[in-house]
């Protein structure tokens, strides 16, 4: 967990839920808690959340349990670190691995297309580069 | 050690993906109101996706680190502070910035690869958000006003990533901001408080109706506080409301008319500038009740 940057004071956590409180994702998701999310991770027993469509993919990551943690915690990162485990795993979403790998091929999350390109000229904006395939190169891809 | 090279006036644009491939029409603005401003704009082919805060980072790290300070290398390089115009790009470029400096192994392990590059970032440089700069020139901006939003009620979507971490982004308080809201009335807006002021649209949410849910509670807010239009400074917290009411409307059955605007159109319309000169029709909302107003 500390190999990700910023989940480092997990032990810190007093299950106070001052991360829930104002959490969008737990308000709206019943199995969505950022407090049982830090404990199962805290206590090792994680393996549920970093399984094929785990619940910590609907964090919004609006970062406010980051803010009202009085631990310094980061409930937000831990569930970052989760994701970075899921996906080394094989278990995350489809359209999150296809999305990073768009970046890695392409240098860009969308395409340039014909319509976009033609939109541009009409508002006088000055052309953009279509893509750029050394990223995947640099990442050892 | 050598010194570094002097910074120069001015910013490099980084535009990232979503405004110069989705949303042309918020650069169009932008660029329109940096010129009103004499602000001095350079532009730069050697950038790529900042990238992308949500999934990149949420599935590699150091990929996502890598890229980043690859971005921000090409930026010192060319001697600018960055300037963007999305909560996304400010968030991840920011975070970078600030993880650059200290020695974790997956810094170590990014510079690494950019050193497969030739390249290095070494904090000469760094992002800046457009609400930052703007923030910043109040004064020039309100003399730049020809056409003030007189008595038009604006509720200020902040977004996330600009606020939060506040000790990481700094750029006002994460629970209580203002900083918007003062910019919003320096160009004639009354601006409207509503309930949830700071809540997430929900864009990154997985589950597509729950992410529309959170977005719809907002606009439900902003109605009832008698909105007439959503001033944001994002473009993905601008397709989550603008493109969103058409899809809350589709998939929740409910109704929203409220315009959404780039903070540098609502400025360019206070400017004078022409809304469809600069592509406003495009929006998936129709902003015509907002510019009929301003005529």
């Amino acid at each position: 967990m500390s190999a990700v940057e910023g989940a480092g004071q997990i032990e810190h956590c007093y299950q106070c839920s001052a991360c829930v409180a104002e959490c969008p994702a737990a308000r709206k998701v019943d199995a969505f808690n950022p407090r049982e999310i830090v404990l199962a991770s805290l206590l090792g027993v994680a393996e549920h959340l970093t399984a094929k469509d785990s619940v910590i993919w609907q964090c919004a990551t609006c970062y406010k349990c980051y803010e009202r943690c009085p631990q310094g915690t980061r409930p937000v990162e831990v569930i970052t670190a989760l994701k970075n485990i899921a996906t080394a795993e094989g278990n995350a979403p489809e359209e999150t691995t296809a999305l990073r790998d768009t970046v890695l091929s392409s240098g860009f999350l969308l395409a340039l297309s014909d319509a976009v390109v033609k939109r541009r000229s009409e508002l006088g904006l000055p052309p953009v580069p279509g893509s750029r395939s050394d990223l995947g190169e640099m990442m050892g891809r | 050690m050598a010194k570094a090279q002097a910074k120069e006036k001015g910013y490099t644009l980084f535009l990232g993906c979503m405004v110069p491939l989705r949303h042309p029409y918020i650069e169009a603005s932008a660029r329109k109101t940096f010129e009103n401003l004499g602000i001095d704009i350079a532009d730069s082919e050697e950038f790529t996706c900042c990238p992308e805060p949500w999934s990149v980072k949420g599935s590699d790290l150091e990929a996502w680190l890598s890229i980043a300070m690859r971005n921000l290398a090409v930026g010192e390089k060319a001697g600018r502070d960055m300037m963007v115009l999305c909560n996304g790009c400010y968030a991840t470029l920011k975070e970078a910035e600030h993880i650059a400096s200290s020695d974790g192994d997956v810094v170590t392990a990014a510079n690494k690869r950019l050193a497969t590059k030739k390249m290095k970032y070494s904090g000469g440089v760094g992002p800046t958000h457009v609400a930052q700069v703007f923030a910043g020139m109040t004064e020039e901006i309100g003399k730049s006003v020809t056409m003030p939003l007189g008595g038009l009620k604006v509720a200020v979507h902040h977004g996330c990533h600009i606020l939060r971490p506040a000790e990481v982004m700094g750029f006002d308080d994460p629970f209580e901001p203002s900083v918007l809201e003062g910019l919003l009335e320096t160009l004639g807006a009354e601006v409207v408080r509503y309930k949830g002021y700071t809540d997430c649209c929900g864009k990154a949410v997985r589950d597509e109706l729950v992410g529309l849910e959170l977005a719809g509670d907002k606009l439900s807010a902003m109605e009832a506080a008698g909105a007439d239009c959503v001033a944001v400074v994002c473009p993905a917290c601008f397709e989550q409301f603008d493109l969103g009411q058409v899809e809350i409307k589709r998939k929740l059955k409910k109704a929203h008319t409220l315009p959404v605007f780039h903070l540098c159109e609502l400025v360019a319309l206070a400017q004078g500038e022409d809304a469809a000169k600069l592509g406003m029709e495009r929006h998936r909302t129709p902003v015509k009740p907002v510019t009929d107003r301003l005529k």
